[in-house]
């Protein structure tokens, strides 16, 4: 408890030594009179301010040209790619287009009447006309 | 011309926007003073405080129209936000320059700066204290931006923490952690030397 307040009092007595400090610091008259009464302040300010308008105007300008030279960029890329899709979407409605290969869901699920029921599944597999052949085959030698 | 006669900040800064460069000068005129005093709170030589003037009075003279819009400050108090603004970018642009090392103690100056420290220290009234500009300068550079800004309004300016807070646009809670953490760390830097 002693250590505490021992600490607290030190503590206190360097806050007040920093406050002189910060307040020594601070205490720039001479620097501030000179900066105050400095000839062609207010000069030197508009030559910044016309220098800082003309860096917004010379900015500005740049951002148009910036946005012309990519327009000019852009629009011939745009335009063929437009080109493109639109003669695909020709040729694909012209009906020269290939047919869609491959199976469609009704043949795995046999839901729907006509379709052969043929499944992939496994070259070691036997297909169903395979399995009916074996069962007509073998039927045909039983009646030999 | 009486003091009355002269127009006010508000019908200058309505006569800058449109275009009147004359109201412009009155208002520097007016205040460049008080400006180019809380500059010189924050650096010690002339060219960096008039700097500092040129900079805030660059940004005002921009941003006239936004105050003149809607600002229910006054244009001092609106001048005062943008200056400190200005000091605190450019006490962060100096911690970030290489010839910070020149902010370096030498030997001698810090044999000094611990006598006066020392000395500033035993005293009853510390605040009485005589304690070299320069060399505090030099000490102070340790500490960062925000610290030093905050230690400077609160204990060479004498504002509160609500009127920092206005000033600098940071929140009332964010100014009192600044200002325990400012002086935390000033304490561990004077430590060195008490």
């Amino acid at each position: 408890m002693f250590g505490t307040r021992k600490q607290q009092a030190q503590d206190e007595r360097l806050d007040r030594v920093g406050q002189a400090l910060v307040r020594a610091g601070a205490e720039n008259e001479e620097a501030f009179e000179t900066a105050a009464a400095s000839p062609f302040l207010y000069t030197r300010l508009r030559a910044r301010i016309a220098a800082a308008e003309r860096a917004q105007q010379t900015g500005a300008d740049e951002g148009w040209l910036a946005l012309l030279t990519v327009a000019r960029r852009a629009v011939p890329a745009m335009t063929a790619l437009a080109a493109l899709v639109f003669t695909l979407m020709v040729w694909l409605a012209s009906g020269n287009a290939p047919a869609a290969t491959g199976f469609g869901d009704e043949a795995y699920y046999g839901s729907e009447a006509g379709v052969e029921q043929v499944v992939l599944a496994d070259t070691q597999n036997l297909s169903r006309d395979e399995v009916l052949s074996l069962v007509v085959e073998r039927g045909e030698q039983g009646r030999r | 011309m009486h003091p009355s006669d002269e127009p006010t900040d508000d019908a200058l800064v309505s006569a800058t926007c449109a275009g009147d460069e004359a109201a412009f000068a009155q208002l520097f005129e007016r205040h460049r003073r008080r400006v180019a005093r809380t500059a010189a709170r924050f650096f010690s030589r002339p060219e960096q405080i008039e700097e500092i003037v040129q900079e805030s009075f660059t940004k005002a003279y921009f941003a006239l129209p936004n105050f003149a819009g809607a600002h229910t400050a006054s244009f001092a108090a609106w001048l005062a936000q943008i200056t400190v603004n200005a000091c605190y970018d450019e006490l962060r642009r100096a911690q970030r320059r290489p010839e910070r090392q020149l902010d370096e103690l030498n030997e001698a100056e810090t044999h000094a700066l611990t006598t006066q420290l020392r000395a500033a220290a035993a005293r009853p009234d510390v605040e009485s204290a005589l304690i070299a500009r320069d060399l505090a300068g030099k000490l102070l550079a340790r500490l960062s931006a925000e610290d030093r800004l905050v230690l400077t309004l609160l204990d060479a300016e004498g504002l509160s923490v609500a009127e920092i807070a206005k000033l600098t646009g940071w929140s009332t809670p964010k100014v009192k952690v600044r200002a325990y953490r400012a002086r935390a760390h000033l304490r561990r830097v004077l430590r060195k030397y008490v």
